[in-house]
């Protein structure tokens, strides 16, 4: 350990100001749930209080807490696995294809990703209406899909692009078709894109609360997301509260996370073997 | 070769499918409440004896209001079942609204009082004259608690919110001085606090609603009206303000509080005053290690303290308005209702009779409150601002409060600013 | 980066197929954004022409031309959002893609430092904006943690007052943004910079190039496409992302840090102006369009040319 830090001068410590810079606030997250409401403005900078776990009971103790995280994973999960089945072929597709179309698509996709998202609510509202997709979790993640997906495929379209055409083109020679040539050639060599995409996708779908506390038309419905906005009342917040059901709902984050970093550090080895 | 070569990606494509599909049926397999919670869509016309009632409290105290409520209404009415529905606070509004565009929406709906015009406009409440006026109790309601639109009664207040001056007794016995009666003892107190070390007064800046709610008294005192906006009051008001912000009595960090900050900053020490509410009364006796007071906020004769607070009403769609009404009249709008919301929150009734009830008279803190309502209080919003027009106004009034303090504009520039942008709003 | 087509004969029919084929794969994006992306944007610029209040949501938009730009226009504050707005997306943009790089060169060789780095940052990417505004609003706050650190320090004689002073605020909340943006553009730098084969570097080091000139001839020549795609989706979050300001300023004091996509926020769902909030959400997205033409025609040239 200590002859690489020798041997990296300069990005040891800049690794380190790029932990402090994110492990600070993180660290008054994690201090702030620990405190009694009083503390919170009593004792801003200072490590000197009584630390309770008030705010971690209430918030266990909350039955619709576990309901509301199965929930926050159905609508994560289908909503990643629905943005992916549709931004992965419409990426790659956009990433071969050079004609004024993909111009437009792409022009098209960024006003897209441009929309407000507070702006879709209320047509989104009456279309749902009429289809009886209000208060499910299908609609739900119909949104939250129709919300990502311009993003995951703007966002995958360049990780296509640096597939080598001539991997793809060999392969043709072999006689492999297109269809197969993308599940057998591309799709492997795009990993990566895929896998951040993926976890982004479901990150973004995780914490998004609009259109859940306005498309569920029952509390008992809401995921997490929806939970943490309780916490921000007509006169304030009560940020223990606050803190420490952020601290709570991140953690599936983190194991999400630890699942898919082993997956990229393999597809590092696997892309060097290539 | 070419045969070959088909198989193979129709199995990917397969895969591919069965990935969708397991999604959508992972999607449709799961929407729990449908099954186990009551009416699914409290939007939909039923049958059924159920009222739904959308509020947006996550406070422990408040939501125990609501938890007694239903029990009294569902134990007097066999059959019936209340269902309280929560909405995060920034959301009730737009999703009452958007809701009523559609055609659907709650029975009966707890909101912020001072925004029943817009939804009255919005069409997200039923008219509810006819009940109000064949009310036996409605007497008991001030004037000002009661919102009406075109003639048409739209919602009532069953309690009241306002803001108070809250003292901290220490500093004041050390700097020798009682608790204000007039804004010139007020501006000498805050001056003999900030000379012996402490900070003045902490309150809202934020330019929106809140900020607006909290200017409103100051800009009362000095004489200025919504009916009839002139410049001077306004520029006597600010200028206090700024005097209060120059002489360190007033942080300009007020411009991000909201009205949760200032209070937890009153009540950690150090802070000779607080322009809060009543609701404030459980912060202040688990958290301030002091002796502390309220007075009514000296304001003079012309002053004025909004009635805040939360409004009652029924649904625009409510399937069962009959039903909802008799909710509200033996919940927010009786007597043990009002008695209640005092004993739990320490909001003030607003029926006289409950108002004068032991949980209000015996609670010296509820008194001077109850005494400021007596003397100052005001409706939410100002008579003056026609409904269409409040949002505009709390917001734009808000914004110059808030850039008073943060020191952006000076008071004769703040006061013309405001009454121009009036002259367009009223 | 690819090697130029020369297209045979033989090749051209398969090349057509090949074409079609691949432009079928958007198909099933095509209709699905259709159904449920394409109405509200109809809607948004319907509204944005028309006279939309709170009492006439649900029935007859009355067709009012451009008359809700013209109101926008006429407010005296509206081109001061306008410069908030451009200064706001600039420092996002700069420091969210130059500092997203840095973090990405950083961490990408695997270790337990990375991967212990790599987490924190998603993790507090992933915390939603309320959590994370309201804990940067106290550590700048007057008595927070960095006030205290840099009075404790003597470098300021005062606190410095991050996010009441007008000429300070927007900075500061520009700021908090570009550091919410780091980690999801380092992520992203990170996955492009760990395809690259490593042959590369191995290649370079043979020949005695140092870290630096790795950085300048091999990754960032690398990293171009993504970094085009991600300075647009920095300019975009930019151009709509007003939680952080809702929660740390409420765009004051008075209108300091108010941007086109709060005012539009505040237009739309607290005055209740539908009409209003619409046209500037249309200006908004007609000043990113400018963009996404800039950018399509970028990718064509830099793809073909």
């Amino acid at each position: 350990m200590r002859r690489r830090l020798l041997a990296e001068p300069v990005a040891g410590p800049l690794r380190f100001v790029v932990f402090v810079m994110y492990a600070v606030p993180l660290l008054w997250i994690i201090l702030t749930s620990l405190k009694s409401p009083a503390d919170v403005i009593g004792s801003q900078s200072s490590f000197l209080f009584e630390p309770t776990f008030d705010a971690y009971v209430t918030a266990l103790q909350n039955v619709g807490l576990y309901t509301a995280m199965q929930q926050s994973l159905v609508i994560a999960t289908g909503t990643m696995v629905l943005v992916l089945a549709i931004a992965i072929p419409a990426g790659y597709g956009l990433a071969r294809v050079d004609s004024r179309i993909t111009t437009v698509v792409l022009g098209l996709l960024i006003v897209l990703q441009m929309m407000p998202q507070t702006a879709n609510v209320i047509p989104l509202f009456q279309l749902f209406g009429q289809w009886g997709l209000l208060d499910t979790n299908l609609g739900l993640i119909i949104a939250d899909s129709a919300l990502l997906t311009p993003f995951a495929i703007l966002l995958l379209r360049p990780f296509f692009r640096s597939v080598p055409t001539a991997l793809e083109e060999a392969a043709a020679i072999d006689g492999s078709s297109v269809v197969r040539t993308f599940f057998s050639v591309v799709l492997p060599l795009a990993r990566n894109g895929i896998a951040t995409t993926g976890t982004l996708i479901f990150l973004l779908a995780w914490g998004e609360f609009l259109y859940a506390v306005n498309f569920f038309l029952t509390p008992i419905n809401y995921p997490l997301s929806a939970l943490l906005a309780s916490q921000v009342s007509a006169f304030g917040i009560n940020w223990p509260g606050l803190m420490a059901l952020a601290v709570i709902t991140s953690i599936p984050i983190l194991i999400l996370f630890l699942f898919t970093y082993r997956l990229l550090r393999e597809g590092l080895t696997l892309g060097a073997v290539k | 070769m070419k045969r070959h070569s088909v198989s193979r990606p129709r199995r990917a494509l397969a895969t591919g499918a069965v990935l969708a599909a397991g999604a959508l049926a992972l999607a449709a397999c799961t929407p729990s409440a449908s099954e186990n919670g009551g009416t699914a869509d409290p939007g939909t016309p039923s049958t059924s004896q159920t009222i739904s009632v959308w509020h947006y409290f996550s406070d422990e105290n408040q939501v125990q209001i609501l938890e007694d409520y239903k029990e009294i209404f569902e134990s007097a009415n066999g059959g019936v079942t209340v269902e309280n529905v929560f909405v995060p606070y920034d959301q009730l509004n737009p999703r009452l609204i958007s809701s009523a565009a559609s055609g659907s929406g709650p029975d009966v709906v707890v909101f912020n009082g001072a925004d029943a015009g817009t939804l009255a406009l919005g069409g997200a409440l039923a008219p509810m004259t006819g009940y109000w006026d064949s009310f036996a109790d409605a007497g008991q309601f001030p004037d000002s608690v009661v919102h009406r639109l075109d003639g048409e009664v739209y919602a009532a207040q069953g309690y009241v919110n306002l803001l108070g001056l809250w003292y901290n007794a220490e500093i004041l016995n050390e700097i020798g001085v009682e608790p204000p009666t007039t804004l010139d003892e007020l501006n000498d107190a805050m001056d003999a606090a900030v000379a012996a070390g402490y900070a003045g007064i902490t309150l809202s800046g934020l330019p929106n609603s809140q900020g607006e709610w909290q200017a409103y008294p100051w800009l009362t005192a000095f004489g200025f009206d919504y009916a009839d906006p002139q410049v001077e009051p306004l520029v006597d008001a600010f200028t206090m303000v700024q005097r209060w912000t120059e002489s360190g009595a007033l942080t300009r960090e007020a411009v991000t509080w909201d009205q949760t900050v200032p209070f937890q900053t009153f009540a950690a020490g150090g802070v000779a005053f607080a322009e809060n509410g009543n609701w404030q009364q459980g912060t202040a006796a688990s958290t301030a290690g002091f002796e502390y007071g309220v007075v009514p906020l000296p304001i003079g004769s012309s002053g004025q303290v909004y009635l805040g607070g939360e409004g009652q009403a029924i649904g625009a769609f409510s399937a069962n308005p009959d039903l909802a009404w008799q909710y509200l009249e033996q919940t927010y709008f009786s007597y043990d209702g009002g008695v209640i919301a005092a004993d739990l929150v320490g909001s003030i009734p607003s029926r006289l009779d409950a108002a004068g009830d032991d949980v209000v008279t015996s609670n010296s803190l509820l008194d001077a409150f109850a005494t400021s309502i007596a003397n100052n209080g005001g409706n939410y919003p100002a008579p003056a601002v026609p409904a269409e027009a409040v949002a505009d106004q709390q917001l734009e009034v808000g914004q110059i409060w808030s850039a008073v303090i943060g020191g952006q504009l000076s008071p004769e520039d703040a006061a013309q600013q405001m009454v121009d942008l009036l002259a367009g709003l009223l | 980066m690819r090697g130029g087509r020369t297209p045979g004969t033989a090749r051209l029919s398969y090349e057509s197929r090949k074409r079609r084929t691949q432009l079928l794969f958007v198909a099933p994006a095509v209709v699905f954004l259709a159904a449920f992306a394409v109405f509200p944007i109809i809607q948004l610029f319907r509204m944005s022409v028309s006279d939309v209040r709170v009492s006439n949501l649900g029935s007859d938009w009355q067709f009012v031309g451009l008359e809700n730009v013209v109101r926008n226009l006429g407010q005296g504050a509206f081109g001061g959002v306008v410069v908030n707005t451009l200064l706001f997306v600039a420092i996002v943009t700069t420091i969210g893609l130059i500092g997203g790089l840095a973090v990405a060169i950083l961490l990408a060789k695997s270790g337990r430092w990375s991967a212990t780095i790599l987490a924190l940052l998603v993790f507090v990417w992933a915390l939603p904006p309320v959590v994370n505004g309201s804990v940067w609003k106290f550590l700048l706050g007057t008595q927070g943690l960095i006030n205290s650190v840099l009075l404790d320090l003597g470098l300021i004689d005062s606190a410095v007052p991050f996010l009441f002073d007008d000429r300070i605020a927007l900075l500061s909340v520009a700021m908090v943004n570009a550091w919410v943006v780091i980690p999801f553009n380092a992520l992203v730098f990170r996955a492009s910079i760990i395809s690259i084969p490593a042959e590369a570097f191995e290649a370079a080091r043979v020949d005695g190039a140092s870290r630096w000139q790795e950085i300048r001839f091999i990754t960032i020549p690398a990293v171009r496409p993504t970094s085009l795609v991600l300075f647009v989706l920095t300019v975009v979050y930019g151009f709509r992302s007003f939680d952080f300001i809702y929660v740390m300023t409420f765009g004051g004091p008075g209108t300091a840090t108010t941007t086109l996509p709060f005012l539009g926020y505040v237009q739309a769902f607290i005055r209740f102006d539908f009409g209003l909030g619409s046209a500037t959400a249309v200006i908004a997205v007609l000043m990113v369009a400018v963009l996404a033409v800039i950018y399509s025609r970028s990718v064509r040239r830099e793809e073909i040319g």
